[in-house]
Formats: C-alpha cells, structure tokens, sequence
C-alpha cells in the first residue's frame, strides 16, 4: 500500500507543467481566441513532449505509460487551459482503439480523434478530426461559451461505458488543474490589488473564501487519483470511483471559479481579465462527460442502492455486490 | 502508486478484527463526557492495552507494537468497524503522545509513554485561558522556577475530561517578562497535586466533559518540562499539529458513520427530504476523500516527509463533513431527533451531532485554520501586517 507518486511520476508533471508555463501562458489564450483557437505549432509542441504518445503502446511507437500519468498530464492541460485535442485524442482514445495502425497515427501527432457519445449533445474537435470514435458528429457548429472550444452537433453517438469513465477521469483531472489555475490567479490578485491602504489578500474575508477553495482541491485529488488507479486496473468498482471524482472536481472547480471571480471583484467581471477563460472551461467540463446528476446517479446506486459495500475497510475494496 | 495491501497487511487486519470480535462491548457505553462513561472508557482502554493495543504505532519499549502509519489507518479501519469505544484517553495518546516522542528526554519517554500505552494515567490539555483562546499567545498562567521546581499560579479553560482525568499538559509563562509566543514553556502537571482546583463545567449535552483548572501555587520539579525553558510555543504548535493532521481523528470514524447514516437513510427513505439523499452520498464521498487524502499523508510521511499546515486543510475538512454528516442524520430522524431515547436506546445521532458542533471550534477554530491556510500555504498577507 503506497499513495505516493514515483519519481518519474513527479518528473513527468513537472516537466509538462513547466513546458506549459513557458509557451503557453495566458497571451496565447488571447490570441487563439482572436484567431480561432487553433494552432499547429501548438500541437507539434505537445507532440514533440510525447504527450500524444504518452499512454500508446510502446509495441506502437507510444510511452506505454498509464492513467495515473494522463491523470496527472490532464491536470497540467487543465492549469494551462490547453485547447488543442490532446486530452480526447491522447489521453482517452488510445484506451478505446485496437487498431495498431491507428494507434501509431496517434502516437505521432498525425492522426486527431473526437469522441461521440450520447451523454453529450456535440462532438469536440470533430472537423479537424481524422477519426470520430463512437458515432459521427454534423458539420454545424455550435458555439460554446467557452471561447477555445469547437463542439459540432452529433449525428449519431453510441453509448460506450469505458470511453465515458475514461473521458470523465480526464475531464475531472482537467478540471482540478483549471481551479487550481483559478485559486493561484485569485491568490495573486488579492496580493496586488490594495484597497483601505492594504493588499485586499489581508482582509480575513478574502483568505477565508480562497482557504476554502483550497480545501476543496485538497480533497477532489485523492478522489481523482484512486478512480485513475481503479480504472488502470481494471476494477469493477472503477466507474464508481470516476463519478465520485468527476462530482468532487466539478464541485471543487466551480466553487473556485465563483471565488476566484468574487476575489477580482468587477474585473473578474471584464473580458479583459485572464480569469473567464479556466472559469468557462469549469462551466463546459462540469456538464460534459456526465453532468452531476448522472455522477450522483451511479453513485447512489453504489451507495445508497447497495451495489457496492461501504465501511471504513472498504477503501480499496475493488468488487461490486453481486446477486 | 499501488493501492493494494501485502498479504501481511492483509493477515494484520485479520488479526485486529478477530480480537475486536471477541472484546468490543456489544453495548455502546454511556458518554466519555460524564463520570460514570469515563470510567467506562478508562476501563475499555484497559481491555485494549491487555491486548496490547494501546498505542500500536509506538514502539514496543514503551508499550506500543512498533507498527507503521498504513497498519495504523488498518488497525483504525477494523477499530471503527467494530464499533468499539472513543478512546479515553485521546489526549494523551494523540496529542501529547507523538509530543514526548519527539521533543522528551529518554527519562520522560519512559515515565510518562508506557503508562499511557497501558492505560494507566489519563491525560488533559491546559491550554486554552480566559484570554488566551483562539490567541493563545495572550497565555498569562505562570510557572515561576525556584530551585528544581516550578510554581505554577493561573487558570487554564474548556479542558477537555479534566474532571476525570489523572494529569494535565499545559503551556505555562516561565519568563514574567516576556510577551506573546516567546517565554512559554511545556508542562506536565499532576492533577492531583496541592493547590490545584478543577471546576468542572457543564457542556452543551448536560455532562460536564470540560472543567477550569486553577492553579494556586502548585509546585512540580524541572524534570515535568518537556523541551527547553521558553520553547514551549514551538511544542505546543507540534503538538497543535497531530491534533489537525493525521492522528486525532482518523478516517474509519467518518466512514463507519457514513456507512450508518446510509443505513439510516434506508430505514427513513419514505420520509426524507429530496435533499437528504444527495447529502447522504455527499457524507459518504466525503469520508472517502478524507480516507484517501490520510493514505497519501501517511505515505508521504513514511517516505520522510513532513506535514506542515496541510494540517490545517484537514481540520477544515474532518470537523465540517462530521457536522453536515450528523445534521443529514438529525433531518432523517425528523421528530423523533430531539428525542434522548429512540426505540430504548441512546440517541446517538443526538449526541454525535452535539458532539460535532464543537469540531470547527476546538483544535484551533476554523477561522484559525483558515487564516493558517491563506497565510501559510497561499502566501496572504499575515494578520496585522497590513
């Protein structure tokens, strides 16, 4: 029993988080969002990281690495705002599709895949997409409140159980490293701006609100991190422990998101300010993949239904009741 | 990452579940806040240290079995599980325990370690003064040192079973001239000495689980100090520390009581609010996360790192879940949950939501762990500085 990470694990979101800072900070969400949101040099950058690869077969040119690692790289996706389809495309697909050939494609950054499902009314990314995996999506677009996002209206979708947990583990990851982006920008606000001769962050009101959202980050990690380590391996109980960190994500970003704004007070209000960009990606991941209400569906049948046995040894438990 | 156990983890947990099996009273004994449940619990602390499971994570020099913090969460888990007593003496095992640990001498480890593994000397805190709450800098209790004792004169507050319990651990001014943090220093004082007076003090549920403590001139040697003269601060925040981060309040609580509020929940399905059922998943999903974050701790700590006000994030986290956990349960029981008894029994949702109300206030208040949090880990401004 060991819930750390290794140290190839740390390096790894180390290494993807300071890539990020350096060439993907806040003006280059501003200027995607001038210029239609996105970029090849963008894409070739986080191909040449390996993100693309990251979870392929190594058999198919891939890292052969696991969830735990798309976990933690969609945390880092969700911190920089990251728009480009690698978290669908790299960190879900590989886990849907058989075909080597298609793997290898995806592995090299050549081929993009989109991925349709009935929980979600559109398909992301599907016009640049050489694949839509599970269904097809329309040519009409339709416009998100989140700037960098492309949806296109689904034609037809199947429901597929595994490429929803795998894609609700990634949203939930991207959604952890969205508030944590929105705790930081709030925190660096409130120690620049000044008002009644004081930095703003001084005032209790202020650190309690930001104490809070940190608190609720604290806690939508470890979720996050057993849901990836069940889902890896395979656990019965895996869907379960997905819907318990796509709730505690959501709830944790959003509440982030709403702090972050009261904190910049009417500048969180303008477009100007940076902040709206991670705060409509909380709005837009919250309801995809499985709004809260589908989570606290599969949850309630676990625990309230009795399709899962609970208690204090329970925690690493991987079956379900069965009969 | 590997969340599995060894086979010998595995065979560990059996090991408790089949000596809980055989000793947890079938019956829930009276509350640890009143008399004649102390004595109860002390005597269920008894039966544990017989066991030899006192203090399972110290080691076995001084009573304990010299086991690591996962087969700690285990013994916890399978504690929980069967239901078995809160622990008397919580204070001192929890609290004051891990504080001689790391700051007592070799001659203090051995006086006052092995008593409480055994369950022999019950331990309360005398901290917290008139003036000196949630600032306990404002400390003014005084311990004047002539020759190899310490003459203590002042008053100490809101102490936890002092009515009942054997010793006390306090910090206590030993420079009159110095101001706030600096000047304090670490001490242990035994309640029954001369010129102590313990006023117990009537609590919310009507059992007098706190007292005052008056100290009028009460002498006890040097050697009672733990750490250096006027370092106490620095030991009591350590101290302060267990108290917020892994020990205190261990998950497998939290989860055997969400686990009784699902079942609660079944029994008044057809009467709850539409509310209660997304609370009930919430309180569950909760004691989880708290579960799962205390595994990470206890793995980061066995790797050799150290919890810092992380702390303060897990106080927040334990005392807010505990009480919107027992409030879902008050709510379920509708009518019936002002009631002492229901259906013959003790109502001990009633009492566990009495008891949770004082979760955000003791162990340093969430305004305090919130301030700590903004300060300490977001890098605010501190209090005052503006």
């Amino acid at each position: 029993m060991n819930f750390a990470f290794t140290d190839e694990q740390i390096e790894l979101r180390d290494g993807v988080r300071a890539y990020l800072e350096g060439t993907h900070g806040a003006e280059v969400l501003r200027r995607l969002d001038t210029e239609g949101g996105r970029d090849p040099v963008i894409w070739r950058g986080l191909v040449e990281m390996g993100l693309t690869a990251l979870i392929v077969p190594e058999a198919q040119g891939g890292l052969g690495l696991g969830l735990i690692e798309a976990a933690l790289v969609a945390v880092e996706l969700g911190r920089a705002d990251v728009s480009e389809p690698v978290a669908d495309s790299a960190l879900v697909a590989p886990r849907l599709i058989a075909d080597e050939a298609q793997l290898a494609a995806i592995a090299a950054g050549e081929l993009k895949v989109a991925l349709a499902h009935p929980v979600n009314p559109w398909v992301a990314d599907a016009d640049q997409a050489g694949l839509v995996f599970g269904g097809s999506a329309t040519g009409e677009r339709l416009e998100s409140a989140d700037p960098l996002r492309r949806m296109f209206a689904v034609a037809r979708a199947e429901a597929d159980a595994r490429m929803l947990d795998h894609a609700a583990l990634i949203a939930a990851a991207q959604l952890v490293g969205a508030g944590e982006r929105m705790l930081t920008l709030a925190t660096d606000y409130a120690k620049d701006r000044e008002q009644f001769g004081q930095a703003i962050g001084g005032f209790q009101a202020i650190k309690h609100h930001l104490a809070s959202v940190a608190v609720a980050l604290e806690f939508a990690r470890p979720a996050l991190w057993r849901a990836a380590y069940a889902l890896e391996n395979g656990h019965e109980r895996a869907g379960v422990h997905v819907s318990h960190a796509k709730l505690a994500a959501t709830d944790a970003a959003v509440q982030a998101a709403e702090t972050a704004i009261q904190v910049h007070g009417a500048m969180g209000y303008t477009y100007e300010v940076d902040l709206h960009y991670w705060m409509k990606r909380a709005w837009a991941l919250a309801g995809a993949w499985g709004d809260r209400a589908f989570h606290l569906r599969r949850l309630d049948d676990a625990v309230i239904g009795g399709a899962m046995a609970i208690g204090p040894d329970q925690s690493f438990e991987t079956g379900m009741t069965h009969g | 990452m590997d969340l599995t156990y060894t086979p010998e983890q595995q065979a560990f947990r059996a090991e408790v579940r089949a000596w809980m099996e055989a000793h947890v009273p079938k019956e829930p004994l009276l509350t640890l806040e009143g008399r004649a449940g102390f004595d109860a619990h002390v005597e269920w602390e008894r039966t544990l240290a017989g066991g030899n499971w006192g203090m399972v994570t110290w080691p076995e020099a001084y009573g304990g079995r010299g086991l690591d913090l996962i087969r700690w969460l285990i013994f916890e888990e399978e504690y929980y599980r069967a239901g078995a007593p809160l622990r008397a003496n919580q204070n001192g095992i929890f609290l004051l325990g891990p504080t001689v640990m790391e700051f007592g001498t070799d001659e203090q480890k051995a006086r006052f370690l092995t008593p409480m593994a055994k369950g022999e000397i019950m331990w309360a805190q005398a901290w917290s003064e008139p003036n000196a709450g949630s600032d306990m800098a404002a400390i003014r209790s005084r311990a004047v040192r002539d020759g190899d004792d310490y003459v203590i004169s002042g008053q100490k507050t809101w102490s936890s079973r002092a009515a009942f319990a054997d010793w006390c651990f306090g910090l206590f001014r030993t420079d009159p001239e110095s101001r706030r943090h600096k000047g304090l220093s670490f001490i242990l004082v035994p309640l029954d000495a001369p010129g102590v007076t313990i006023r117990p003090i009537r609590q919310l549920h009507g059992e007098t689980g706190f007292a005052e403590i008056f100290f009028d001139e009460v002498r006890v040697p040097a050697a009672n100090r733990i750490a250096g003269e006027g370092e106490g601060w620095n030991v009591a925040m350590a101290t302060a520390g267990f108290e917020r981060g892994l020990m205190l309040r261990s998950p497998a609580r939290f989860q055997a009581a969400a686990k009784r509020l699902v079942d609660l929940y079944r029994a008044h399905q057809r009467d709850a609010a539409p509310s209660a059922r997304e609370a009930v998943i919430k309180a569950w999903a909760e004691a989880e996360a708290y579960a799962l974050n205390t595994y990470k701790v206890a793995s980061t700590v066995m790797a050799g790192g150290k919890i810092g006000a992380e702390a303060s994030l897990n106080k927040i986290f334990w005392s807010e879940l505990d009480r919107a956990l027992h409030r879902t349960a008050m709510s379920l029981l509708g009518a019936a949950a002002e009631l002492k008894e229901v259906g013959g029994r003790v109502n001990q949702w009633l009492e566990g939501y009495i008891f949770s109300l004082s979760g955000p206030i003791y162990a340093g208040s969430n305004e305090i762990q919130r301030n700590i949090i903004a300060e300490r880990l977001l890098g605010l401004p501190r209090l005052g500085a503006g």
